[in-house]
């Protein structure tokens, strides 16, 4: 395995783990609006954001 | 004579409401009360609904219910009148102010470190959550209109840490119609904010005023924000606010919330009532002389009866005796009265029935009006025809003209289309694909210089690139179509198009506001399940719901587009067109198969307000396309991309984690090719075919970019046009996406779910079938 290979499965473990975390993000703050997490644009669910 | 056989641009006065139950409920909260003056000022381009004007705005309503409200003709028409009393001397009463209502520092302050919990209450379309962003600095979206928002939303005000504010869904009243009034009158009664911040439109305050004294009677500290006092005011009416205040016995705080003006001072007033816990001084606005006292004296015969019941439920007593008297069920029920107390209610009822000339319902709307024309009288000058409603008068001649609206409807669908794929989304989006390739490339060559591993030069370049790049070269076409929806719901134009189509909804079984939902999910499938709830009956939003998803979402386009490239390279238009018009086709029949099986029966009546038409606000359109970008973004670099890993992981590799030299043998063709005999007759047996049909599942933008994975050597030289035909039509119709599963469940429950997910596969398979055999016949 050369350098240049090393390189590059650094930089994919780096994205595919950013891809997982983001995704596992998203879901847990997901609200299931189809926001994907960012919950302030539609406001459509009530799972948004601060619900008591 | 009827409201039905009443002439174009004529006047009447409503003699009696006919109609049963929470539709006649529905019509007296709206102001068709008998002693009010309406003007029919026009017929939808179908001849059916009209609409109407009373107290000064638009309703539509269909000619059946017209025909259910008796009238006796006027002549003139209705006009705005003129005050007799433009600016008084009233004194300023100082309400919810400390140092002026009470001495400061006394009163009965709860402790400091309490949560002040504020309510959000206003009617549809009153600017509700353009406040709740000044209050809160938060970006919820904003529309023009009725029932944008369909849920509750929490917010902090702006430096007020120890606050909590609710934006509600917009009310006309506290008797519960649609699901979004339930949701509204259960926060006020049930979860007892500390405070009340009631927003009413300055320039309909007759009808607006009628939901403040439904909540007057809660007995919860309160606060009226007098909203768009500036458009009052700009044309050269006033409200005399000191007047206004003394006559409801709560703080009106005058605001624009579109202009930022007067929050502070709302705010001021807001935490202080809540704080010393001020309620209203007024709970009570039955008036002796009003026919004769009937009322008067009915209201409180019965107030005395349930004070008992009242306080053991939890409800106000003024409310509740209101709502017993309306034979409100709900209320009734939870006071737990005895057969003796219900007995002498129905006889109490009956009487001031007879003295007054009016049934029970019509009765307290009419009490409640009776008080709101007299302090309007008193503090209200009402201002000219506004410019807004003079300028909405002239876009309708055009927008919603007999001639005019369905032509000018197919017009701007097509303009948005043709701006949406060719000029502006689809010049973007050739810019932003160039862009890709070339960065593909120049990685491309930078692996090969590194004599980087095949295997890893495979995943980045053909896996990663070609899946996710495919992908993301759509962001322009995506948050144009947006941009373009958006601009349709903010300037009020959605609302004409329900009125205008309610007559052939109608025709399979729904009604005009039906096609709110519809427009919304060719953005997207999630909110247009959402916004179902506007709707007031359980079977036009199950109906609805299961007919939404066929509209063809924005996520679908990639596919199209993909293949359009590929097979379609000409007829760009007639391919878009084509499936566009087949969704809607196909969601036609569907709801004629449902009308006549799942959901027999009748629409609901077609009562809608109608708002002027607005300028759309650049904030809030950017607002909403930068958070649909950043959703379109967020999951092609997460969820699309591990998909598109490991797709390619999958068909490169058998159980063994040997690498393959042909994909046949791969673990995804084993996996996916238990469906490959069911897409058979479809002409869609391809195992390839089949795992991108099933990562579509997830997110519809997978199918491209899987197709673009397993097909390295170009989908066009795999697959034939008949094959593609055929791909088209199964990814239309079939299963929608799994947020939008989540939404329809979170709706309807897990097995209207489910079902949808079968239904439309099956929907999806036949017509795709019948597609294929056409295409062999041909």
């Amino acid at each position: 395995m050369n350098v240049p290979d090393i390189i590059v499965m650094t930089v994919l473990a780096i994205t595919i783990g950013l891809a997982i975390f983001g995704a596992i993000r998203n879901r847990k703050k997901g609200c299931g609006c189809g926001c994907g997490g960012s919950c302030s644009g539609c406001g459509l669910s009530e799972n948004c954001k601060d619900k008591k | 004579m009827t409201l039905k056989d009443l002439n174009l641009s004529e006047s009447a006065e409503i003699t009696k409401v006919g109609g049963t139950g929470a539709l006649r409920q529905h019509f007296l909260d709206m102001g068709l009360i008998p002693g009010s003056e309406v003007t029919l000022i026009k017929y939808a381009p179908l001849g059916d609904p009209a609409e109407l004007s009373v107290h000064g705005y638009e309703l539509t309503l269909r000619l059946d219910d017209m025909a259910k409200i008796d009238i006796i003709p006027k002549e003139g028409s209705e006009k705005a009148q003129p005050s007799k009393k433009a600016v008084s001397a009233t004194a300023h009463p100082g309400l919810g102010e400390g140092g002026k209502f009470h001495p400061k520092g006394s009163g009965n302050p709860l402790p400091d470190d309490t949560t002040l919990t504020f309510a959000l209450v206003g009617n549809q379309n009153s600017g509700k959550t353009t406040l709740f962003n000044q209050l809160t600095g938060s970006n919820q979206h904003v529309g023009n209109f009725p029932g944008v928002t369909v849920d509750r939303k929490d917010g902090v005000i702006k430096g007020h840490p120890n606050t909590l504010v609710t934006d509600l869904p917009g009310i006309y009243s506290m008797s519960p119609y649609s699901s979004e009034e339930i949701v509204s009158r259960s926060f006020v009664m049930d979860e007892k904010p500390c405070g009340i911040i009631n927003i009413v439109d300055a320039t309909n305050i007759e009808r607006n005023l009628y939901l403040t004294m439904q909540l007057l009677e809660m007995d919860i500290p309160m606060v009226v924000a007098l909203n768009m006092m500036d458009e009052v005011r700009g044309n050269g009416g006033t409200i005399d606010i000191n007047a206004l205040e003394l006559a409801l016995g709560v703080p009106v705080v005058p605001i624009s919330a579109a202009k930022n003006q007067g929050i502070d001072e709302l705010i001021e007033h807001a935490i202080h009532v809540a704080h010393y816990r001020e309620t209203p001084l007024k709970h009570d606005f039955c008036d002796e002389s009003d026919n004769g006292g009937a009322v008067h004296r009915c209201r409180h015969a019965i107030y005395h009866l349930i004070e008992d019941h009242a306080a053991v439920a939890g409800i106000p007593p003024h409310f509740a005796a209101s709502k017993v008297i309306e034979g409100d069920k709900l209320v009734i029920d939870q006071l737990k009265l005895d057969i003796n107390e219900l007995e002498t209610i129905d006889h109490i009822v009956l009487q001031m029935e007879t003295e007054g000339g009016l049934d029970r319902s019509a009765a307290i709307a009419d009490m409640r009006y009776s008080f709101i024309f007299k302090i309007c009288r008193e503090s209200v000058k009402k201002p000219g025809k506004s410019k807004e409603s003079l300028r909405s008068e002239r876009m309708d001649s055009i927008l919603t003209g007999k001639w005019t609206a369905i032509p000018f409807f197919a017009l701007i669908m097509l303009l948005i289309s043709f701006l949406t794929f060719n000029v502006i989304g689809g010049t973007l989006q050739n810019l932003l694909a160039a862009g890709i390739d070339a960065l593909t490339e120049t990685v491309d060559a930078a692996l090969t210089r590194g004599n980087v591993s095949p295997i890893l030069h495979g995943l980045v370049i053909d896996g990663i690139f070609a899946g996710v790049g495919s992908v993301l070269s759509f962001l322009p076409i995506i948050v144009t179509l947006f941009f373009f929806l958006s601009l349709l719901e903010d300037s009020g134009y959605i609302a004409r198009v329900a009125f205008f189509m309610d007559k052939l909804l109608r025709k399979v079984g729904l009604s005009g506001r039906s096609i709110v939902p519809m427009l919304i999910g060719f953005g997207c499938t999630v909110p247009a399940v959402m916004s179902t709830r506007t709707l007031p009956s359980e079977r036009d939003r199950k109906m609805t719901i299961l007919l939404t998803p066929f509209m063809s979402c924005a996520a679908k386009m990639p596919i199209y587009a993909f293949f359009v490239d590929a097979f379609f390279e000409g007829h760009k238009a007639l391919i878009f067109a084509g499936l566009y018009a087949l969704g809607i086709i196909v969601s036609i029949l569907v709801a004629l198969l449902f009308r006549g099986t799942l959901f027999k029966g009748e629409a609901v009546p077609f009562v809608m307000e109608l708002p002027n038409y607005r300028m759309p606000s650049a904030g809030n359109v950017g607002r909403l396309l930068w958070e649909k970008a950043k959703d379109f973004l967020q999951r092609a670099f997460t969820i699309i991309l591990l998909a598109t890993i490991v797709i390619w992981l999958l068909q490169g590799f058998d159980f063994r984690f040997n690498a393959v030299s042909d994909a046949k043998d791969s673990m995804l063709a084993t996996v996916a090719g238990f469906l490959v005999p069911l897409m058979k007759p479809a002409g869609l047996g391809d195992w390839k075919i089949c795992t991108s049909l099933l990562t579509g599942f997830m997110a519809k933008e997978s199918v491209v970019s899987t197709l673009e994975v397993l097909y390295v050597q170009g989908i066009q030289n795999a697959l034939s046009v008949k094959t593609a035909l055929s791909f088209l039509v199964f990814s239309l119709l079939y299963t929608p996406c799994v947020a939008a599963i989540a939404s329809i469940k979170r709706e309807l429950g897990h097995k209207w779910a489910v079902g949808v997910v079968l239904w439309q596969c099956f929907v999806a398979w036949l017509f795709a079938v019948i597609v294929h055999l056409i295409t062999i016949l041909f």
